[in-house]
């Protein structure tokens, strides 16, 4: 993979760090489900470009908190800064607002429209026919899609085709490429890669890898260590509900970050939380 | 059509943009056997009876399909919406009854038909509010209406037989313009308007957005709500005007009109292809439904079919309509496991990619 360059995330990371390539800093983030904890004290700082795993067991923590970053969920207590400025999303809709988009694990694709109405859904692009009659700009709206697709060397089928006819692989990537339109800074992703074929998984890794390149900060979650060290910049390690720790990928080594995973703890050279 | 799955992007581009213009054409394709099998009815009643292909009798049949296509065209939205609507029949007999005997006590025409599409549309949206707010599913809540509206229109004017319409009405109904009779002209016009609600709208396509993934449309932001309690207004505006042009064309109603009118007018949709599981529809089908039903109609009274044996074909039909559909979509278990053993799988690829 010709893209395993790392440019963006500063060589002093992790320790301190210059503040404008900062794009998103969780502090302190905290959420409970009656009596469960299921965020304890979180802190995530996310760099432009970089492309940042989040591992963990099972009841980590780790879907909780991709809900509260993408809007999904309400923190307790705890505060974000995005790109610069306070915010707190009430909804996920506040978040897609200063450019967030999250793929979730169900693709959000409606199987009976074609790429690219599932492309366009709900921003679809319209133009005036007979002088006042609003109508669907298919044309242009189909331009877009093979530019985008283009733009990130994907291979498709017909954009007519309805996408239940399509791979797991194809639906994956159509369903980040139609948040690939909304240009944003910062895209979760949940498990991208499961359920997915070797082949479809690795074109899915090598979007993730091109969207690096445009400079989008990408968050995602994985319970394969293959394609973590094969794909991250960072990786953050969660347990219980708290974050154990966040290493470089070229820093670590699998056998170190199954030892977080499992143990909770690092072991050796006592670095701490990124920024700490 | 399949095959394309290993293409590069270049080639999806030239692909693309040969077959630049439109998804519609896939549905097109997909009513080519329905417009043959209407093709062949034709043929066949004219063998029967050559009276059958009379320009008359032609004429004949679209005017009484008028009313059913307009009716179905709303109800291909509430389908493809994902819901169903069996109150049309009692929205049409209670808005009508209203509106003629408003009519009766001397009320001016146009505001008559203010009324008309007032009520249809309140009922329509009566019926929207239920399924939304209420989170009743679309079969029980319309069957509640169906019920209520029929009622209502019972308490209101049971046993009356109105008639007597002012001419201006009639003619909406028994009038031509050359030699076609205006509710052809009428029902054309209206299906070129859905079309367009339908077809190149963005609601069309959030319609079938909510009907194929009501999450996922949420997730891209589409009011759900609001799409489905459209699709129950347009289908109250197809209710009234359907039923405006039936009193105007038999200058009568009674609170019993339309009895069992939901089956017709579910079946011409789905007949025509519209999924009945919601996010596909298709209006040219449901046109070419109305009139196949029509054509079968007319043909059994021209044979002298006795008509409850219509009751018999349709129930029938409808049933037969969706499980051709369904096996076209390999939704039945054990014809599915049939299709893999004898190796004709690869023939029907349409569930292939679904989680």
């Amino acid at each position: 993979m010709q893209t395993q360059s790392k440019p963006t995330v500063p060589a002093a990371v992790p320790g301190d760090v210059v503040g404008s390539d900062i794009i998103f800093e969780g502090r302190g983030l905290n959420k409970s489900y009656g009596g469960l904890h299921a965020l304890r004290d979180v802190d995530l700082k996310m760099y432009r470009g970089e492309v940042l795993a989040l591992v963990g067991d099972n009841g980590a923590g780790k879907s909780t908190l991709i809900k509260v970053i993408s809007g999904a969920l309400v923190p307790d207590s705890g505060s974000i800064r995005f790109d610069g400025t306070e915010v707190s999303f009430a909804r996920p809709t506040d978040a897609t607002a200063v450019g967030i988009e999250t793929v979730h694990q169900n693709l959000g694709l409606v199987d009976e429209l074609d790429v690219t109405q599932n492309v366009f859904l709900g921003r679809e692009l319209t133009q005036s026919s007979l002088g006042f009659l609003p109508r669907l700009d298919k044309q242009e709206m189909r331009r877009q899609t093979v530019e985008l697709l283009r733009n990130f060397s994907i291979a498709m089928p017909k954009l007519n085709d309805p996408v239940r006819k399509l791979s797991g692989g194809q639906r994956q990537i159509i369903a980040i490429s139609r948040l690939l339109l909304a240009e944003p800074k910062l895209l979760i992703m949940d498990e991208p890669m499961a359920a997915l074929g070797i082949d479809e998984g690795s074109k899915v890794l090598q979007l993730v890898a091109k969207l690096r390149e445009t400079g989008i900060a990408t968050l995602i979650i994985s319970h394969n260590l293959e394609h973590v060290f094969g794909l991250a910049d960072r990786v953050a390690v969660m347990k219980n509900g708290a974050m154990v720790g966040v290493k470089r990928t070229d820093e670590t080594t699998r056998e170190e970050i199954v030892s977080m995973i499992t143990i909770g703890a690092l072991h050796g050279r006592g670095a701490g939380h990124d920024g700490h | 059509m399949e095959g394309g799955r290993d293409m590069t992007a270049t080639e999806a581009v030239t692909a693309t943009e040969k077959g630049a213009g439109n998804s519609d054409v896939r549905f097109r394709f997909d009513n080519l056997g329905l417009t043959l099998v209407l093709l062949a009815l034709i043929v066949l009643f004219t063998l029967i009876n050559p009276r059958f292909a009379s320009f008359s009798n032609m004429i004949n049949v679209l005017t009484q399909a008028s009313t059913y296509i307009i009716v179905a065209i709303g109800m291909t939205f509430v389908i493809t919406k994902g819901g169903i609507d069996l109150s049309v029949g009692a929205a049409m007999a209670l808005s009508t009854c209203i509106t003629f005997d408003l009519l009766d006590n001397g009320l001016h025409y146009i505001p008559a038909l203010v009324v008309l599409f007032a009520v249809s549309i309140v009922l329509g949206t009566i019926n929207g509010l239920v399924v939304t707010f209420l989170a009743v599913p679309a079969l029980i809540a319309t069957l509640g209406t169906m019920v209520t509206f029929r009622g209502i229109a019972l308490l209101h004017s049971a046993g009356e037989l109105y008639y007597g319409l002012p001419p201006e009405l009639l003619w909406l109904g028994q009038g031509k313009i050359g030699v076609i009779p205006v509710p052809i002209i009428v029902a054309a016009l209206f299906v070129l308007v859905a079309h367009w609600l339908f077809n190149l709208s963005t609601f069309g396509v959030h319609v079938r957005a909510v009907g194929g993934n009501m999450e996922a449309a949420r997730l891209a932001g589409i009011r759900v709500n609001r799409i489905t309690i459209a699709t129950y207004c347009i289908m109250g505006i197809a209710v009234g005007l359907g039923g405006l042009l039936w009193m105007a064309r038999i200058d009568g109603t009674q609170a019993t009109l339309g009895t069992a009118m939901e089956i017709h007018v579910i079946a011409a949709t789905i007949i025509g292809g519209t999924s009945l599981f919601g996010g596909r529809g298709t209006l040219y089908g449901t046109v070419l439904g109305g009139l196949l039903l029509t054509m079968l109609n007319n043909a059994l009274v021209i044979a002298g079919v006795e008509f409850f044996w219509q009751l018999v074909a349709i129930g029938i039909i409808v049933i037969s309509a969706v499980t051709i559909n369904n096996i076209r979509e390999n939704r039945i278990a054990w014809i599915a496991d049939l299709r893999t053993r004898s190796g004709l799988t690869q023939l029907f690829e349409n569930k292939k990619g679904r989680n």
